[in-house]
C-alpha cells in the first residue's frame, strides 16, 4: 500500500508531504526523483512507475503539480496512479484549477483532504460528491465569512448520508424548484495520416456528459439508437450492468451535477473531416515547406478553431513562415502554431516559407508530426445517436437538453 | 479621477491575487512561524487554536521538525470542535511514533469518543487511534475495532476493517487470531463498502488464509461489482488467489493448453533440434508456447524459482501434476469468477479493468481471452496516467499470444505526444502483433519500413528501434524459415536497410554502439549471397570496415575478421580477388591488435586458410569448388557457412509476474511479490472449509508480509513468538498434568522438592499439581486449603457454588528456557515465574532460575549480572508504561536483585536461584548477561504478564463489589474456545465417570489452565444446576489478583458455554482500571487458553 504523498511544484519544492503508514519516508526521496526527471530530459513525460534505490515510486503530473507516491511493497501500480488521478480531479475540482499557489494556499484543505480519502495506504472515500459534503469547498461566501467572522471552519459536523447508501455518488435529500438534465456527446476524434496522405488510423473516442440538477432519486434510461457502432465502453459506476447487457440500454440513478456517465470508443472510420497536407523538400541546407488545409469531408456543420501546430526540428536554425489565412505563431520552443479557425469559403489556406538549417546539414532527415485541431458543433462524427431518455421518480417531467459536440484529438499527419 | 491609484497592470495583478488569496490560509503557509504558536495552542477560543494548528501543519508541510509542540497539541484532542479534532489528529498522525509518551495521554479521549453518538467522531477516533502505531495500545485498538466493526454506521465499519493493517504492522502475535476474526466478520457484511475494505485488511493481514474466504466465496463473487472500485481491485486478486488455491487451474485457459502444445512437443524436443527448427513455420508457435509455458510457471512458482529450477533440471519434468487442473466449464466456482468479473471490464478505473483482465487471462478458455483486448485496448485512450502500466501487461500478453492483439495493430501506433517509453513499448508490442507473426509478409515488410522511418523521423527513437531490428534479424534466423519464402528475404533486407538508414542518419552517435556495429557487420557477412544489392556493395563495404577497423570495438573487430572470411568463402568472380587482399589486410592488423581475443582470433583464421591464401591458384580453385576443396576449407565453410544453424534461440527473458503487479512493471519481484498460490493446494476436504464456528485459523499468514518494520517491531514479534511458543508448552503441561494426575507419584515428589526450593530440569510435564491437592480441591476438604481463602458452599438459584482450596500455591508454573546448553558451553538454564511475592519493591517480579550443568566439566563462578542498569532506560517505549503506572524513580535502581554466585557446578548436577527482577514493561525483554568460567553469555529474559500480578485473595461479595465499581471503558471481553477438558473426558469414559465428573473435569481443567499461567487466586466457581445433562452452560469461574505495581485490582470472570463433551465457547471477562494492562491480559489469557493440550508419551 501507499506510504507516503508528496506534492511538487514545477521547479521541484515540495510542497506537501503526508505520511500514510508507519514507515516514514524522507522527503530526500523527492530530491532523488527530482534528479531523475531532470536527468531524462526536458520531456515531461516521465514513466508512470519508477523504482528508486529506496522505493517504487508513482507519479501523475497535471499542470505542472507532481503526485508523487511511495510504496516499499507490491501492490497493482494501476491502483497508486489511478488514486493519485483522483486526488488531482478532487483538487482541481476544489480550487478550481491547480497551481503552486492554490495548493499552498489552501494547503489545509489539501491536508484534510488527503486525510479523508486515504487511510493507512489505502483509499477511503473518493467519491466527491461525499467529500464535498465532509470537507467544504472554499468559496467565495465562505472566505468572506471566515474574514468576517473569524471562523474558518471547513469540516463538517455530521457524516454525510451517502457513505452508507447502496448509492454513495449522489447526495441524499436533493431538491430542486427546476429540475433539469443535460445529456452532452462530445467526441474527439483520433487519426493518423501517413506521409502518403493515406488515413491510417481513424477513430474516435467519445463521452456522455451528462449534467442533472434533479430531485430526489430520480431513475434514468437512456438508450441510444444505434449502439451497434459503438466498439468499446466504460461507465460511471451508477450505471446497472445487466440493463447494458441484456439490452444496451443505460440504466441508472445520476450523482448531482457535471459527470462522465460514459466513454466510447468507435474504430475504423473512414475518413477524417479535414484534410491537411504537408510537403517538405529540402535542398542546399535550406527547406522548403507547405502545407494545405482543406475541407475532405463537410460534416454539414461549421468546422472551426481548426489549428494546425508542428515542432520545428532542433537542426533548423531559423524559420520563415507565412500564410494566406490565419496567423503563425513560433513559439520559444520552436514549435510552429498556425491558427486558422474557420476555413474561409474562397480560398484553401496555406503555409508556406523556407527553414534554414544547421550549416554542414544538407537536407532535412527529421520531418515534423503535425498535430491538427479543429471543433465542430452540433455533430457527434462517430453517427452515434441518442435515442431517448426516461426518467423516473420524479414529481414533474423535467427540462432534457441534448448536444452533440466533436474536436480534434490525436490528430496527426505525417510529413 | 483615478490617477491617485496609479494602478499598473502589474499592481491590478498583484491585488486580485490579493483579493484572491483572502480568507485562505495563503499567510500561514508563507509564514507559519510569525507569531508564537505555543501561547495559541493554550488559547481558549478554537479559532486560535485551529490557526495555530494550521501554522503546525503548514510547517510540517514544509518538511520542518515540530514534534516539540506535542504536549500542547495532544492536550487539544479533547476539544469539541470537529475541525480542531481532525487537526489535532493530521498533527498526532504525523509524530506519534516520535513522542510515544504523550501520545499515550490521548488515549482516554479516544476511548471516550469512540462512544459518541457521531459516527464521524467515532471513526475519526479509531483511525487517528489506530494509526499512532503503539504496541502498548495495540489491545486497546483490538478490542476498539472489534466493537467498531460491528457499528451501525457504514462508515465506521469501513474504518474499523482499515485499522486492522495497521494493528497487524505492529507485529503482536499475540493480536493475530483476534484481527482475523474480525476480518471474518466484516468480510461478511451487508454492505459492499465494507467488504471491500475488509478485502484490503485481508490482503494485507493473511492474504494465505484463503479458507475465510471460502466461507463466503459465492457471496463476495456477487457483491463484487457493488464493492467500491478501491476494494474491487483487491477482492478480484484474493478471489482469483483462492479458486486457483482451491480448484487449480483450468484446463481450457491459456495456462494449459500450452503445456499441451508442450507435451506434445516433447518428443520432437529430442530429436535433432535442426529438423525441428526447419519443420517450416512451427517454430514460430514453438516459441511462443514455451514462453507461455514459462509465464504459466512463473504466475504459479515466481520466477525466481522457476528460473533456479531451470538452470538444473529439464523443463519437461516440471509439468504440472494434472490431477491440479480444473474444468472451466464445469466448475460452478471458475464460472462464477469468470461471469462477476466480465462487467467489470467496463469499470473506469483502469486498476478494476486490469485486475479483471488478469482473471480472464488466467481463468477464461482460451477462445475467451479476446473478451479482454477491447477493454485493455481502450484504457490506452481512456487514461493517459495508466497507460505506461497497460502496455507493460499488453507486452506480456501480446508476446505470448500474439493473435490476440493483431487486430488491433492500430492502437499501437506511434504518436507524436507519446513518452520514450510508451513509444518504445508500442514499438515492441507492434513488432511481435505486427512484424513476425502477420500472414500478409507484406504488412510486415511495411512494417519493418516503418520502424526504420520512425527512428528517423524522432532521433530519440532511433536506439531503441535499432535494438529491436537487431534483435528481430536475429530472432529471424533461428526460426529456419529465412529465405525459403521470397517475402522473407525481403523483409530482412527492409530491416537491414532500415538499420542502414538509421545509423547513416546519424553516424557519430551510433557508432558509440559497438554491438550495433558488429551485428551489421555480422550481417552483411551472413547474408552475402541474399538478393542481388548486398553482393554489390560487398567490396566496398569491406574495404570501409578494413579501414576503420583500427578504430573498431574488439566486438566489431571479431566480427568484421569472420564477415571478411564468409564473404570470401562466398565470393565469386572479380571481387575474390579484392577481398581476398582485403582479407590479408585485417588479419594482418588484427595479429597487432592489443586485444588477446582479437589476436588469437587472427591466428586462428589464418591457420585455417593458409592453404586458401596461400594458395596462387585462387580462382582456378573456385572455378573447379568441386574437384579441389581441401579438407580446411570444408571445415572453414563448416564454421562458417553454416553458422546460422547453430545460433542458439534469443534468451527469453523468463520475469514474469502476475499482470497488473507493481513486480511486472519493474521486472523484478518487488518485496511482498507473491505468485499465486499452488493448484489446488487449499484441500475441499479441508476441515477448516465447512466449519462454521472456529474462525481461528491461524496459518502461515506472516510468511507473506515483508519485514519493513523498523527493528523494534521484528524484535516484538520475535519475541512474542517466543512467548506465545513457551505458552504452548505451558498449556501443554497443564494438559497433561491434569490427565496424569490420578496416579503419577513424581507429580508429589516434585512439588515436594519445589516446597523445599530445590531445582528442578525443566523438560519434565507433570509438574504443576501435586496430586494430593487437586484431589483435596475435587473433595473438597478444608483441611488442605489454606484458612484467608475458604469458602463455604451456597447454592443459588440457577448455579451451585464449590467451594475450593487454594492451588496456586500448588500450581507449578512453566519453566522457559533462558541459556541453551549448545550456546552455554554445556550450562543449561531455565527460569519459571514464581506467585512468591517480592519483598523489596511492587515492581519486583520473583523468578526461580536454574542452573545446570550439561557438559563433562565442573563450572565454576556462575553469576547473573544485569549490564544495563546503570545505563538507565534503553528506549522510550520501555519506560513509558512503567513511567505511567508506577511514581517510583527507576533510573537509579538496578533491575535485577540479590543473585548470589555458585562458585561451582558439578557435571549433572543443577542448582537453583531465586532471583528478583524489575521488567521496565510487561511485553518487552530484560537483556540480562550469565558468566560462567569468566565468560560472558548475553540472554533476554521474557516476561509474563501473568505474573505481573499477584494473587489477591477476596471472597464473592467483594468481588462483585469490585466488579461493579469497573465496568464500562475498564472492562474488555474477549471469547475463545476451550479445548483441553475433551481429552480428559474421553480419558474418563473408561471409568464410567458419572455426569457430574464431567462438569468437575472442565472446572479442573480450566482452573488449572489459569492458575498454572498466571498468578490469580481462585475465588469461586459456580456450576449450573438442573441444566441439561451435558450442557456446562453458565459455568462461571473467578479470579481475582492485583496488579503488582499499582496494586490495582484485576478482575477475570470466565463463563463457559457449550456442551461438555464438545469445545466449549468460552468468553473471559477482565475488569482492571488500567484498561491497557487489562487488555493485555486478557490476551494473553485468551491465547493460552485457546492452545489445545497436545497428549504427551
Amino acid at each position: 500500500m501507499l506510504q507516503c504523498i508528496f506534492l511538487l511544484s514545477d521547479s521541484g519544492e515540495v510542497m506537501l508531504e503526508k505520511q500514510l503508514t508507519g514507515q516514514r519516508v524522507d522527503r530526500s526521496i523527492c530530491t532523488w526523483f527530482w534528479e531523475h526527471t531532470v536527468s531524462q530530459g526536458d520531456s515531461p513525460k516521465l514513466q508512470s512507475v519508477i523504482a528508486s534505490p529506496t522505493h517504487y515510486l508513482f507519479q501523475v503530473l497535471r499542470e505542472g503539480i507532481t503526485f508523487l507516491a511511495c510504496t516499499q511493497v507490491e501492490m497493482p501500480p494501476l491502483m497508486g496512479i489511478e488514486f493519485l488521478c483522483r486526488v488531482a480531479d478532487v483538487l482541481t475540482d476544489y480550487l478550481g484549477s491547480l497551481n503552486e499557489d492554490l495548493i499552498k494556499d489552501n494547503f489545509v484543505i489539501v491536508y484534510e483532504l488527503l486525510d479523508e480519502m486515504i487511510d493507512n495506504g489505502f483509499p477511503l472515500t473518493t467519491e466527491p460528491n461525499i467529500l464535498r459534503e465532509m470537507i467544504a469547498p472554499p468559496n467565495i461566501a465562505n472566505k468572506m465569512l471566515s474574514v468576517v467572522t473569524g471562523n474558518s471552519s471547513n469540516v463538517s459536523d455530521i457524516l454525510p448520508g451517502a457513505t452508507s447508501s447502496c448509492i454513495p455518488w449522489r447526495t441524499t435529500n436533493l431538491k430542486y424548484a427546476n429540475n433539469e438534465v443535460y445529456v452532452d456527446l462530445v467526441e474527439e476524434m483520433d487519426a493518423i495520416i501517413n506521409r502518403d496522405g493515406v488515413l491510417v488510423k481513424c477513430e474516435i473516442y467519445g463521452e456522455v456528459q451528462v449534467n442533472s440538477h434533479l430531485s430526489g432519486v430520480p431513475d434514468l434510461t437512456l438508450s441510444f439508437a444505434n449502439p451497434a457502432v459503438l466498439d468499446d465502453v466504460r461507465f460511471h459506476p451508477c450505471v446497472r450492468f445487466r440493463p447494458w447487457e441484456a439490452h444496451e440500454i443505460l440504466s441508472f440513478v445520476p450523482p448531482d451535477g457535471q459527470f462522465k456517465l460514459m466513454s466510447y470508443r468507435v474504430r475504423k472510420l473512414k475518413s477524417s473531416p479535414i484534410y491537411v497536407k504537408p510537403q517538405l523538400t529540402s535542398d542546399a541546407g535550406t527547406c522548403r515547406v507547405s502545407v494545405l488545409v482543406g475541407i475532405r469531408n463537410d460534416p454539414g456543420k461549421t468546422i472551426d478553431s481548426i489549428t494546425v501546430q508542428f515542432q520545428l526540428p532542433s537542426c533548423v536554425l531559423s524559420a520563415d513562415l507565412n500564410s494566406n489565412y490565419g496567423t503563425v505563431n513560433i513559439l520559444a520552443n520552436k514549435t510552429c502554431s498556425w491558427t486558422i479557425g474557420k476555413i474561409p469559403k474562397d480560398k484553401a489556406p496555406a503555409l508556406s516559407g523556407t527553414l534554414l538549417l544547421e550549416t554542414g546539414l544538407e537536407c532535412l532527415h527529421v520531418f515534423p508530426t503535425f498535430q491538427v485541431g479543429f471543433r465542430i458543433m452540433g455533430v457527434a462524427l462517430s453517427g452515434l445517436k441518442i435515442d431517448k431518455l426516461d426518467l423516473k421518480n420524479l414529481p414533474k417531467p423535467p427540462y432534457k437538453g441534448f448536444r452533440a459536440l466533436t474536436r480534434a484529438g490525436e490528430f496527426e499527419v505525417r510529413s | 479621477m483615478f490617477n491617485q491609484f496609479g494602478a499598473t497592470a502589474e499592481t491590478l495583478s498583484k491585488a486580485s491575487t490579493l483579493v484572491f488569496r483572502i480568507g485562505t490560509d495563503a499567510h500561514l503557509y508563507d509564514d507559519p512561524d510569525d507569531v508564537s504558536i505555543a501561547p495559541l495552542l493554550d488559547s481558549r477560543f478554537d479559532s486560535e487554536k485551529c490557526e495555530a494548528l494550521k501554522r503546525l501543519l503548514a510547517l510540517i508541510a514544509q518538511g520542518f521538525e515540530v514534534s516539540s509542540f506535542f504536549p500542547q497539541v495532544v492536550k487539544n484532542v479533547a476539544s469539541q470542535s470537529l475541525e480542531v479534532k481532525k487537526l489535532v489528529y493530521l498533527y498526532l498522525l504525523h509524530y506519534a511514533q516520535k513522542r510515544p509518551n504523550e501520545a499515550l495521554l490521548s488515549i482516554n479521549y479516544f476511548q471516550k469518543d469512540l462512544g459518541d453518538p457521531n459516527p464521524l467522531v467515532r471513526a475519526w477516533a479509531l483511525r487517528t487511534m489506530a494509526g499512532i502505531r503503539l504496541h502498548v495500545i495495540a489491545p486497546l485498538v483490538l478490542v476498539a475495532a472489534g466493537k467498531c466493526a460491528r457499528d451501525p454506521s457504514v462508515y465506521v465499519r469501513k474504518c474499523a476493517a482499515n485499522a486492522l493493517p495497521k494493528l497487524h504492522d505492529l507485529r503482536l502475535e499475540d493480536n493475530t487470531v483476534g484481527i482475523e476474526e474480525i476480518i471474518g466478520i466484516l468480510l461478511n457484511d451487508s454492505s459492499p463498502c465494507v467488504v471491500g475494505a475488509a478485502a484490503a485488511a485481508f490482503s494485507s493481514v493473511c492474504p494465505n488464509n484463503l479458507s475465510l474466504i471460502g466461507r463466503n466465496y459465492k457471496r463476495l463473487c456477487e457483491v463484487l461489482p457493488d464493492v467500491e472500485e478501491w476494494g474491487k481491485i483487491v477482492l478480484i486478486g484474493i478471489l482469483l488467489r483462492y479458486v486457483v488455491a482451491r480448484h487449480g487451474l483450468v484446463k481450457e485457459s491459456i495456462m494449459f493448453s500450452l503445456h499441451g502444445t508442450e507435451n506434445s512437443r516433447s518428443e520432437k524436443d529430442c530429436s535433432d533440434t535442426n529438423s525441428a527448427l526447419d519443420d517450416n513455420g512451427n517454430s514460430n508457435d514453438l516459441y511462443e508456447s514455451e514462453l507461455t509455458n514459462a509465464v504459466s510457471h512463473c504466475y504459479i512458482e515466481g520466477p525466481a524459482e522457476y528460473l533456479s529450477r531451470l538452470s538444473f533440471m529439464n523443463k519437461d519434468s516440471s509439468e504440472f501434476n494434472y490431477a491440479s487442473l480444473t474444468s472451466g466449464k464445469n466448475n460452478d466456482d471458475v464460472k462464477i469468477l469468470l461471469q462477476c468479473t466480465l462487467p467489470l471490464l467496463w469499470s473506469n478505473n483502469s486498476a478494476v479493468v486490469l485486475a479483471a483482465a488478469g482473471v480472464h487471462w488466467i481463468m477464461a478458455p482460451v477462445e475467451d481471452l479476446k473478451r479482454i483486448v477491447k477493454p485493455l485496448l481502450f484504457v490506452l485512450r481512456y487514461s493517459n496516467a495508466s497507460k505506461y502500466v497497460v502496455l507493460c501487461n499488453i507486452q506480456v500478453l501480446a508476446k505470448a499470444i500474439t493473435s490476440l492483439f493483431s487486430p488491433y495493430f492500430e492502437d499501437f501506433f506511434i504518436c507524436a505526444s507519446d513518452s520514450y517509453q510508451i513509444k518504445a513499448l508500442k514499438l515492441d508490442i507492434l513488432a511481435y502483433i505486427g512484424y513476425i507473426r502477420d500472414p500478409d509478409r507484406r504488412f510486415a515488410t511495411d512494417t519493418v519500413a516503418r520502424i526504420g522511418i520512425c527512428a528517423q523521423r524522432l532521433p530519440e527513437m532511433s536506439n531503441p528501434c535499432l535494438e529491436f531490428l537487431l534483435a528481430l534479424t536475429r530472432q529471424q534466423l533461428t526460426t529456419g524459415e529465412f529465405g525459403s519464402v521470397d517475402a522473407e528475404a525481403d523483409i530482412l533486407i527492409q530491416a537491414i536497410m532500415s538499420i542502414k538508414s538509421i545509423i547513416q542518419q546519424d553516424p557519430p552517435s551510433h557508432e558509440k554502439v559497438p554491438a550495433a556495429r558488429a551485428m551489421v557487420v555480422w550481417m552483411v557477412g551472413e547474408y552475402n549471397s541474399l538478393g542481388d544489392l548486398i553482393p554489390r556493395m560487398l567490396a566496398t563495404v569491406l574495404k570501409y570496415l578494413a579501414g576503420c577497423f583500427a578504430s573498431e570495438e574488439v566486438e566489431t573487430k571479431l566480427q568484421i575478421c569472420n564477415t571478411a572470411v564468409k564473404v570470401l568463402l562466398g565470393a565469386k568472380g572479380n571481387d575474390l580477388l579484392t577481398i581476398k587482399m582485403v582479407l590479408i589486410y585485417v588479419l594482418e592488423l588484427a595479429k597487432c591488435d592489443l586485444n588477446y581475443d582479437v589476436r588469437d582470433r587472427a591466428h586462428f583464421l589464418k591457420k585455417l586458410l593458409s592453404t586458401y591464401l596461400d594458395s596462387q591458384c585462387l580462382e582456378e580453385e573456385t572455378n573447379h569448388p568441386g574437384q579441389h576443396k581441401d579438407s580446411s576449407r570444408l571445415l572453414a565453410e563448416n564454421l562458417f557457412g553454416k553458422q546460422n544453424k547453430s545460433v542458439s534461440h534469443e534468451p527469453i527473458d523468463h520475469r514474469f509476474y502476475l499482470p497488473g503487479s507493481l513486480s511486472q512493471i519493474v521486472l523484478h519481484a518487488a518485496p511482498g511479490y507473491e505468485p499465486l498460490p499452488k493448484p489446488c493446494s487449499l484441500r475441499c476436504d479441508d476441515p477448516e472449509m465447512d466449519e462454521n464456528g472456529d474462525p481461528y485459523v491461524t496459518d502461515d499468514e506472516d510468511s507473506a508480509s515483508e519485514s519493513l518494520d523498523e527493528e523494534i517491531a521484528s524484535s516484538y514479534s520475535s519475541q512474542h513468538s517466543n512467548v506465545d511458543s513457551s505458552g504452548t508448552d505451558g498449556s501443554e503441561e497443564a494438559g497433561s498434568a491434569s490427565e496424569d494426575d490420578d496416579n503419577s507419584h513424581q507429580l508429589i515428589q516434585f512439588s515436594d522438592e519445589r516446597k523445599n526450593g530445590a531445582s528442578q530440569s525443566a523438560s519434565d510435564f507433570g509438574e504443576l499439581l501435586s496430586n494430593r491437592a487437586l484431589e483435596s480441591w475435587l473433595d473438597d476438604q478444608p483441611g488442605f486449603s489454606k484458612p484467608n481463602t475458604s469458602e463455604h458452599s451456597q447454592v443459588r438459584t440457577s448455579s451451585a457454588r464449590i467451594s475450593i482450596g487454594d492451588i496456586g500455591g500448588q500450581v507449578r508454573p512453566k519453566s522457559y528456557p533462558l541459556l541453551d546448553p549448545v550456546n552455554g558451553n554445556g550450562l543449561r538454564v531455565d527460569y519459571s515465574f514464581s506467585s512468591e511475592i517480592s519483598s523489596i519493591s511492587p515492581l519486583f517480579i520473583c523468578i526461580e532460575v536454574s542452573f545446570k550443568n550439561c557438559s563433562k566439566e565442573t563450572m565454576s563462578d556462575i553469576t547473573l549480572v544485569d549490564e544495563e542498569s546503570g545505563k538507565g532506560k534503553d528506549s522510550v517505549e520501555q519506560s513509558s508504561f512503567s513511567d505511567e503506572s508506577s511514581t517510583i524513580p527507576q533510573s537509579n535502581e538496578p533491575n535485577l536483585v540479590s543473585v548470589e554466585e555458585i562458585t561451582s557446578l558439578d557435571p549433572g548436577q543443577t542448582m537453583t536461584r531465586s532471583i528478583q527482577v524489575r521488567f521496565h514493561h510487561h511485553l518487552l525483554p530484560l537483556k540480562l548477561a550469565i558468566y560462567c568460567n569468566g565468560k560472558r553469555h548475553p540472554i533476554k529474559l521474557r516476561p509474563d504478564i501473568g505474573y505481573f500480578v499477584k494473587a489477591l485473595p477476596m471472597d464473592v461479595e467483594v468481588f462483585t463489589n469490585k466488579e461493579s465499581q469497573l465496568r464500562g471503558m475498564f472492562e474488555c471481553v474477549r471469547r475463545c474456545t476451550f479445548t483441553d477438558h475433551i481429552k480428559e473426558l474421553d480419558k474418563d469414559k473408561g471409568d464410567n465417570s458419572l455426569v457430574e465428573d464431567k462438569f468437575l473435569v472442565i472446572c479442573r481443567s480450566l482452573a488449572l489452565k489459569m492458575l498454572s499461567n498466571a498468578n490469580l487466586h481462585l475465588v469461586s466457581v459456580d456450576l449450573p444446576v438442573a441444566a441439561k445433562l451435558d450442557d456446562a452452560t453458565g459455568l462461571c469461574l473467578r479470579f481475582s489478583s492485583k496488579i503488582l505495581s499499582t496494586s490495582a485490582p484485576c478482575l477475570i470472570t470466565i463463563t463457559v458455554e457449550g456442551r461438555c463433551s464438545e469445545p466449549l465457547e468460552m468468553s473471559v471477562k477482565v475488569n482492571c482500571e488500567e484498561t491497557v494492562f487489562g487488555l493485555n491480559l486478557l490476551n494473553r489469557i485468551v491465547n493460552f487458553s485457546v492452545e489445545p493440550s497436545h497428549p504427551h508419551v
